[in-house]
């Protein structure tokens, strides 16, 4: 993707979005506190998967028309086809969380398990700064910074990692004192299901991350050839949006069971 | 021999043996290890053969070296999109990236898998034949109906999977498929899917129908059932992955000209078809997924003890597989409006409503999956709308019968095997779409669910819808695999044995449904008064066997001594027919440009494709 921007304005514009998202998720945690709306959350959560679709996943550039005197096989031509076929794959894995999603509410409906709120908070504010260094990455790369891209990647892996030890390492443990426990009834039984289904999802988008960026060492995208880097990261914001409606489902509509 | 032994195939399952082997020793050696019994019934605990399963579908993969692009990309080389594949009959065993190669693979493997189920039905149909047990045990009669129930809509998935990724790129005019690599992965992934389909048999078997619902899929004593859902979901990604391939195809890669309504139906309804695979399939492998943590990890969300609800599986469940039914049968109702003109030297009636009532088709079946739910106690109020939203998919069902009669109404008709296969379709679907209405209603339902009404009207719908069509795109594009016709005599004998015993079966199917014989059953009470039915239904079956059996003789035969057949041997308008038989291996020499209608046969002077000049 060859932006006519410049890179100081598409990066403030990243941090514009990652602001608004910070606010919202603040918003969100709010909203369960004070006054636990169940339309009102799901009003913020589609805001928030509306904005990193829109400004982190770039979807307009779907609707993108192809310069018509390249041939099927140019470069361009394939990236956008590329770019197709990775939607119809969220479309489809989208279909897997929604399937999830239904589950959940049919045999929970309003109660949530006994989690820890802190820890919940953390992993999602975790996974909302690596969306925020994984489109600085990105930014970075279509504008020619090799250096800028290459640390912006790292820190996503890091932060991806993180989140990882913070859901599996720290919050199964922790649910498990809380007598939330996998096979003691289905409250347990969706609980790991979710937040496992999530983990495999993002475990394979630290893989991919990390791919991408051993080739990036190695000098393989340039500033117009990085279909990889676009796809790792519209993937890893994929897995960044399921959070989005994961989280609240979880963590913050309901009451206790 | 020894070639065919050195083959990626071989070498795949050879790898396929190890991963099983190497996932079971860690499994069991981690279970020893921390003083979890390791045995069971079945040697070890079926936590290792689950686990087994996927080690070995992920080496299979590895070891046939159909990731190979990939692995290569990852370390930073380019590889070409296009590679020569070997001379001769090895490329067919091999990770080929050609897309008519991939679609022969398909083919090939659908219409083994389709010997397969059908020998199974076979051996059950014969146990049937007399009241009482004659020669299987209940359990054995439960895993073979079962087993007959999967493998043939894994057969029906390869099926059609082999037509599209034929045709799909000769029909628009590309080279390949958007991404050749994907679409061997694809075909790949469903070998170790059929491998673990049969190997539940050995396991203890499947008794719980095609459809595995809980609890009885829960049952701990039948490993059999694990290695089922595992083949299934790993099926279920050959499907996913088909699709989007298909559909991001169509989409990119059509020639210069082909708007959206000029492009061949068959087209149309493989886009329909690729639009439900894609996104309800997952749902198929949710659910399965769940059930099989229910029985690995006691997570209870089908287990009313522990909180969960077994009506959750089928709502899940039944949300791809109603659905998945409209995947079986739209590619064939394609290929019905697609040979039909050529064969009435008469313009398609009503292009645009048959185009558009596959699509129709495809999104009101996303709708209507609860009308397999009427008895199982899901809330009443929703019985009413899932009624009437199931009996509005007649609507665009019935657009294409009338298209089908307008088309023949007047025509020139010719009689050759295809389009025999094609008129056995449209009367044979029209039986399975006429008693469909009766189990859309509730009110009739509630009396026909479960018996063998039911199963006789499935079967009329997935012959007409694909089985017929399949057979007839089989004789009408065999000369484009091939450069060789198949006998005509053989195709007519095949076709009339086959047609009228199949009328019977499925008749006769009904008739004991209608007085009491309840589908899935082992033994049935003489007093109900259809023994000799039974018996008739038998024959039937080994007729239909036979016919088949015709057909494979004839298939193996033509591919060598066939009559050569090179040119556009049935006098059709589509761009393939203009090209050389069989087909180049990188298709046109010049590329296309579509300059007029589709199917305006009969029409002087009309022309559908313009190719360039060289």
């Amino acid at each position: 993707m060859t932006t006519t921007t410049d890179k100081s304005s598409a990066l403030t514009q990243g941090v514009i979005i990652f602001v608004y998202l910070a606010v919202l998720t603040a918003l969100e945690y709010g909203i369960a506190i004070a006054l636990p709306s169940v339309p009102l959350l799901a009003l913020v959560a589609l805001i928030k998967a509306g904005l990193v679709m829109y400004y982190y996943m770039h979807i307009y550039n779907l609707g993108k028309e192809d310069a018509a005197s390249e041939g099927h096989d140019s470069y361009a031509y394939k990236t956008s086809t590329n770019r197709f076929g990775l939607w119809l794959f969220l479309l489809s894995d989208s279909f897997v969380f929604g399937g999830l999603l239904v589950s959940r509410f049919n045999l929970l409906g309003m109660e949530r398990p006994h989690l820890n709120q802190l820890l919940g908070l953390g992993v999602t504010s975790v996974l909302l700064i690596s969306s925020f260094f994984m489109n600085r990455a990105e930014t970075c790369m279509a504008h020619g910074d090799q250096k800028g891209f290459l640390s912006g990647i790292m820190i996503t892996i890091v932060l991806g990692l993180a989140f990882l030890v913070g859901v599996v390492g720290l919050e199964w443990q922790l649910a498990k004192l809380e007598q939330v426990i996998v096979n003691k009834d289905v409250v347990g039984g969706i609980f790991y299901m979710m937040t496992g289904m999530h983990a495999f999802h993002v475990l394979t988008g630290v893989i991919f991350l990390f791919i991408v960026w051993r080739l990036g060492k190695m000098g393989f995208f340039t500033r117009e050839q990085h279909w990889g880097v676009e796809a790792a990261a519209v993937y890893w914001h994929f897995v960044d949006v399921v959070w989005i409606f994961f989280y609240p489902a979880l963590y913050l509509i309901g009451k206790v069971a | 021999m020894k070639q065919f032994l050195s083959t990626p195939l071989m070498r795949g399952l050879l790898w396929l043996s190890a991963g099983l082997l190497a996932g079971i020793v860690l499994v069991a050696g981690i279970r020893l290890a921390m003083g979890l019994p390791a045995t069971g019934k079945y040697l070890v605990t079926e936590h290792a053969w689950v686990f087994g399963g996927f080690v070995g579908t992920m080496a299979f993969l590895v070891g046939h070296g159909v990731m190979g692009d990939w692995f290569k990309w990852w370390r930073g080389q380019e590889m070409p999109d296009h590679r020569e594949d070997p001379p001769g009959w090895v490329k067919y065993f091999g990770p080929s990236l050609d897309h008519k190669v991939i679609g022969i693979q398909y083919t090939v493997t659908g219409i083994l898998l389709l010997v397969i189920g059908g020998t199974f039905a076979l051996i059950f149909r014969t146990e049937l034949s007399f009241e009482g047990a004659q020669f299987l045990k209940p359990d054995q009669y439960n895993t073979l109906m079962s087993l007959h129930g999967m493998v043939m809509i894994v057969s029906i998935l390869l099926g059609i999977a082999g037509l599209m990724n034929y045709l799909i790129p000769l029909l628009i005019g590309a080279h390949d498929m958007a991404f050749p690599r994907l679409n061997a992965f694809s075909f790949w992934i469903a070998v170790p899917a059929a491998v673990w389909l049969i190997l539940s048999m050995p396991l203890g078997g499947v008794e719980t129908g095609w459809t595995g619902y809980p609890p009885l899929s829960v049952n701990p004593n039948k490993i059999g059932q694990q290695m089922f859902f595992l083949g299934v979901f790993v099926a279920g990604w050959s499907s996913v992955l088909g699709s989007l391939n298909l559909i991001a195809t169509v989409v990119r890669m059509r020639a210069k000209g082909m708007t959206a309504f000029r492009m061949p139906i068959f087209v149309w309804a493989a886009i329909a078809t690729s639009l439900i695979a894609l996104t309800a399939t997952q749902l198929i492998g949710l659910s399965f997924q769940m059930v099989m943590f229910q029985r690995l990890f006691g997570m209870g969300f089908f287990d009313p003890n522990k909180g969960g609800n077994p009506v959750l599986f089928q709502h899940l469940f039944w949300f791809y597989s109603h659905p998945a039914v409209y995947v079986f049968i739209l590619p064939g109702l394609g290929v019905v409006s697609e040979l039909l003109p050529v064969f009435v030297r008469k313009p398609l009636f009503g292009y645009k409503w048959i185009a558009m009532s596959s699509l129709g088709i495809a999104l009101v079946g996303f709708l209507v999956w609860a009308h397999h739910m009427f008895t199982s106690g899901m809330n009443e109020y929703l019985r009413v709308p899932f009624m009437y939203s199931t009996l509005l998919v007649a609507v665009p069902t019935g657009v294409k019968f009338f298209s089908w009669v307008a088309t023949i109404w007047k025509g020139k008709i010719d009689l050759p095997t295809p389009m025999l296969f094609v008129l056995g379709a449209i009367v044979v679907f029209l039986m399975g779409g006429l008693t469909g209405p009766p189990n859309a209603t509730v009110s009739t339902d509630l009396h026909l669910h479960d018996t063998y009404w039911i199963v006789g009207h499935f079967h009329d719908t997935l012959f007409g819808g694909f089985v017929f069509p399949f057979f007839a795109a089989l004789y009408y594009w065999f000369p484009k695999a091939t450069g060789r016709r198949m006998n005509e005599t053989l195709g007519k004998i095949h076709f009339w044995l086959m047609t009228p015993s199949f009328l019977v079966l499925s008749f006769g199917m009904m008739r004991i449904g209608l007085l009491g014989m309840r589908r899935r059953i082992f033994d049935y009470d003489p007093e109900l008064g259809f023994q000799n039915t039974h018996i008739v239904l038998t024959i039937a079956a080994f007729l239909i066997a036979l016919s088949v059996l015709i057909f494979i003789i004839n298939l193996v035969n033509s591919i060598r001594k066939g009559d050569p057949a090179t040119g556009n041997v049935w006098n059709s308008r589509s761009p393939e027919w203009q090209a050389p038989s069989p087909m180049p291996a990188h298709n046109y020499e010049t590329p296309f440009e579509v300059v007029g209608e589709p199917y305006d046969y009969g029409l002087p002077g009309s022309k559908y494709v313009q190719f360039a000049k060289k």
